[in-house]
């Protein structure tokens, strides 16, 4: 854990992702697509980080993405070197700047520790422990080359314009090279930022979410069941195995609540700021007049743990644990495959509830574990933030509560309430293309944790 | 490891182990045949996948089982405190989960074919049966979800209930601290589906063994196949007899004795939720005038049983028979009982009586 905080250490690797003097033209010419288009590699990247070396998927043809230099064959002026010039020199503060704030040697003692904890003959006695040294060792080993990588890369772009300047001709082959070498580097230094910001604790874990349909009735059932399809859609497209656990049907549509579990690496980490009231004006499908209408569904996240990381004692006083069980004489007399369970921990508040599994005791086992990861969020929220009153956090799907406004009439936008992120493009959102908002706010989620230490 | 709780039994044994578990109990049965022979049925989730449809087809399925249960309504609620349509609704899916062949289930390309535990179109005689017959979910898929088991029940034998998952519970708590008990010899009356004696033999230790006895024959069969499918040949025993009848060698041997006997009294069989009443057997359910005929007798027999120390643990219809049935061992059972409780269920009905003997 320590080794992907400390990078956090340097606000200024993260928070301006271009040196502030870089002034470039680039800039301006970047279609407002860009961001979306890059996150989508970004984060199909991310989930399947250990599988491919990063350079392969680096390497994706990404043709419309414009860095202001045009790749197509075509004579090189002197004013395009000397923007390629440019790029390169910013590219290069970019690398060492970061592989400062990185700590190269901490990380590299960071890795002779990890390998001689490994070689020890007691090293798999603890199973778990094994494999938490293993993927703690594999990351750091992963940044390091990332990083290596970086430098090496931009000393080739810098070669090729060494060259070009000494040269009289122009070789327009090289510059291309250096062009796209610098395109590609750009990307992944983006990315590499970005796992910077995803350096919570559980971040590189699993999710869940729970949806909750709240005031509106059928309108916000309906509501929570588009939010069940952007969720699982967005979930589909970063190849994320995304699995709709429990779906309880509203009367006449929609849905009352739906729990999805996502597998695979950082989901938590870009979900966690999903969590909150989400809210919808629209037209009303249900009424016959067309009047407009506001819903709200409440959106709940919480990491997808391991069950051997749960180190959470709970003592069973604390617990007070119902099981929703038909009504009547019951035992002999009734046959309802109805074996929900509901635990709440008495100290917080906190509630949750297991409906999935075929019996009673796997529900509860389930519902446990999600109460523990629960309680381990909210405690590390606790730390985070020095808020006292985290308790409960139960997500209220209520008027002057909401994370995001999603305004279908009488104008489209998609707006969120914290980083001020917004869209007209409201199809593109429902259909699960959440990386913009889900970028903005982990850097918003960044810049509030850099400004609150520097009060501190 | 992830969170996910396998439901399946299948991940507990492997496919081919599960087959010949199943041949070699068949063959056992062979070697001392019952009295009237009853071949177990394999579930709906142990058979082979040779069925396929088309997941359009399959949808299709899933389309008019969904409207059949929308269809329902409250009406069984109203009718009989029976499954509303969310409880059915849920139902497709664990019947989904059983005919379906996991690797199989990913239907991104409509075309693609879906392989099946069970022909389509038996697919929709079982939801219809489900639906129209009010026939018990748990005979349809041939298997009942009970604590971390997979059992598997027929008609002929009583489906396990969430609350008796409790009595396990109870004894895991007594031979907790109690060698005694943990390594003793206990015996589940009346046992159905084996149940209890599955649950209690996981948690007993190395030396500890049960005896479940049932009178019923498929009862007799089926809990044979649970006990086998879980590998306890040699922690729990079978024996087909009435009630503590088998144990006749058994006298003052026994550590602990648990039954979930027959308690609805006679005069309620008819009121019962259609799928209990019209489904199950009645001799796992009748018991008798008040419903305390079984439990009675197995409470006389019980002191006789037990060795001094010995716990016990029996399910009644709750709060008045749990009550009369505490008095009869206070009063009319000569004092051999001591610690007399009555521990309330989940519901947080008074559902069974604990004691032991002095």
């Amino acid at each position: 854990m320590e080794a992907h905080l400390r990078p956090l250490c340097s606000p200024t690797a993260i928070l301006c992702p271009k040196p502030p003097n870089s002034k470039l033209p680039q800039l301006l010419q970047r279609p407002t697509s860009y961001t979306s288009r890059f996150w989508y590699t970004v984060s199909t990247k991310l989930s399947s980080y250990c599988r491919f070396p990063p350079t392969v998927l680096l390497a994706t043809p990404e043709s419309q993405v414009s860095t202001g230099l045009n790749t197509d064959t075509r004579e090189w002026a002197m004013q395009d070197f000397y923007f390629l010039r440019r790029d390169v020199e910013t590219t290069a503060e970019r690398v060492k700047e970061i592989r400062d704030s990185a700590c190269l040697q901490q990380l590299e003692q960071e890795v002779a520790d990890l390998e001689l904890k490994a070689a020890d003959s007691s090293f798999w006695d603890d199973r778990a422990k094994a494999q938490e040294n293993l993927s703690a060792l594999t990351d750091v080993k992963d940044r390091i080359r990332l990083l290596n990588e970086f430098k090496s890369q931009v000393e080739d772009a810098e070669t090729i314009v060494k060259l070009t300047e000494e040269m009289d001709s122009v070789d327009n082959g090289l510059l291309e090279e250096a062009a796209s070498i610098i395109k590609e580097l750009n990307k992944g230094l983006d990315q590499f930022e970005l796992t910077q910001l995803l350096s919570g604790p559980y971040d590189k874990e699993g999710a869940v979410i729970f949806i909750t349909a709240g005031a509106g009735g059928t309108d916000a059932q309906d509501w929570a069941e588009m939010l069940l399809r952007m969720y699982v859609r967005w979930g589909e497209k970063q190849r994320y195995k995304t699995r709709v656990v429990e779906k309880s049907q509203g009367e006449e549509a929609g849905i009352k609540s739906a729990t999805i579990e996502v597998e695979g690496r950082y989901a938590y980490g870009y979900l966690s700021g999903e969590k909150g009231t989400h809210r919808i004006v629209r037209q009303s499908p249900f009424n016959a007049k067309g009047l407009r209408q506001t819903s709200f569904s409440g959106i709940d996240v919480m990491p997808l743990l391991p069950e051997e990381s749960l180190k959470v004692d709970l003592p069973e006083e604390d617990l007070e644990i119902s099981f929703s069980r038909a009504g009547g004489k019951g035992g002999q007399n009734v046959n309802k495959v109805e074996s929900a369970v509901r635990i709440t921990h008495i100290p917080t508040g906190v509630t949750v509830r297991c409906t999935e599994e075929r019996s009673q005791l796997a529900n509860k086992i389930k519902a446990l574990s999600r109460l523990k990861a629960k309680l381990l969020v909210i405690a590390e929220e606790q730390r985070a933030s020095e808020i006292k009153q985290i308790r409960g956090d139960v997500v209220k799907a209520e008027w002057g509560q909401q994370i995001r406004n999603y305004v279908f009439h009488p104008y489209k936008l998609v707006k969120d309430v914290r980083t001020g992120y917004e869209t007209s493009d409201i199809t593109c959102v429902m259909d699960g293309d959440l990386e913009p908002y889900i970028k903005a706010y982990l850097k918003h989620k960044y810049s509030m944790k850099v400004t609150a230490a520097g009060v501190v | 490891m992830k969170l996910s709780f396998s439901p399946k039994l299948s991940t507990f044994l492997k496919p081919s182990s599960v087959t010949n578990l199943h041949r070699s109990f068949c063959s056992s049965s062979i070697s001392s045949p019952p009295p009237t022979s009853l071949k177990p049925q394999t579930p709906l989730f142990l058979k082979p996948p040779i069925h396929s449809a088309a997941s359009s087809d399959l949808q299709k399925w899933h389309d008019w089982a969904k409207s059949l249960a929308s269809s329902v309504g409250s009406t069984f609620v109203d009718l009989d405190n029976g499954p509303d349509s969310t409880l059915l609704c849920r139902e497709i899916k664990w019947l989904m989960e059983d005919a379906i062949e996991e690797e199989s289930e990913g239907m991104e390309n409509n075309q693609r074919s879906i392989r099946l535990r069970v022909a389509l179109e038996e697919l929709y005689m079982l939801w219809k049966q489900r639906v129209e017959e009010r026939r018990p979910f748990q005979y349809v898929v041939g298997c009942e979800h009970w604590r971390d088991l997979v059992l598997c029940v027929q008609e002929g034998v009583l489906i396990p209930r969430p609350e008796t998952e409790l009595i396990v519970d109870l004894v895991g708590d007594v031979v907790l601290g109690n060698e005694g008990l943990r390594e003793g010899l206990w015996a589940d009356l009346g046992t159905g589906s084996g149940a209890i004696a599955i649950g209690i033999g996981r948690i007993l230790g190395t030396g500890g063994r049960v005896i479940a006895t049932d009178l019923s024959p498929a009862a007799f069969e089926v809990a044979g196949f649970n006990v086998q499918r879980y590998g306890l040949q040699d922690v729990v025993e079978l024996r087909q007899g009435s009630w503590l009848e088998p144990l006749k060698d058994m006298e003052g041997k026994l550590a602990g004795l648990v039954s979930n006997p027959p308690y609805i009294p006679s005069d309620d069989i008819s009121g019962l939720q259609a799928e209990v009443g019209r489904h199950e057997p009645k001799v796992a359910l009748d018991g008798g005038i008040n419903g305390m005929d079984d439990l009675l007798h197995i409470c006389k027999g019980a002191a006789s049983m037990l060795k001094p120390g010995g716990f016990f643990a029996f399910e009644t219809n709750g709060e008045k028979q749990c009550k009369h049935l505490v008095e009869y061992m206070e009063n009319d059972a000569g004092g051999s009982f001591c610690n007399l409780k009555i521990v309330p269920d989940f519901a947080g009905i008074n559902r069974f009586v604990t004691g032991f003997h002095k």
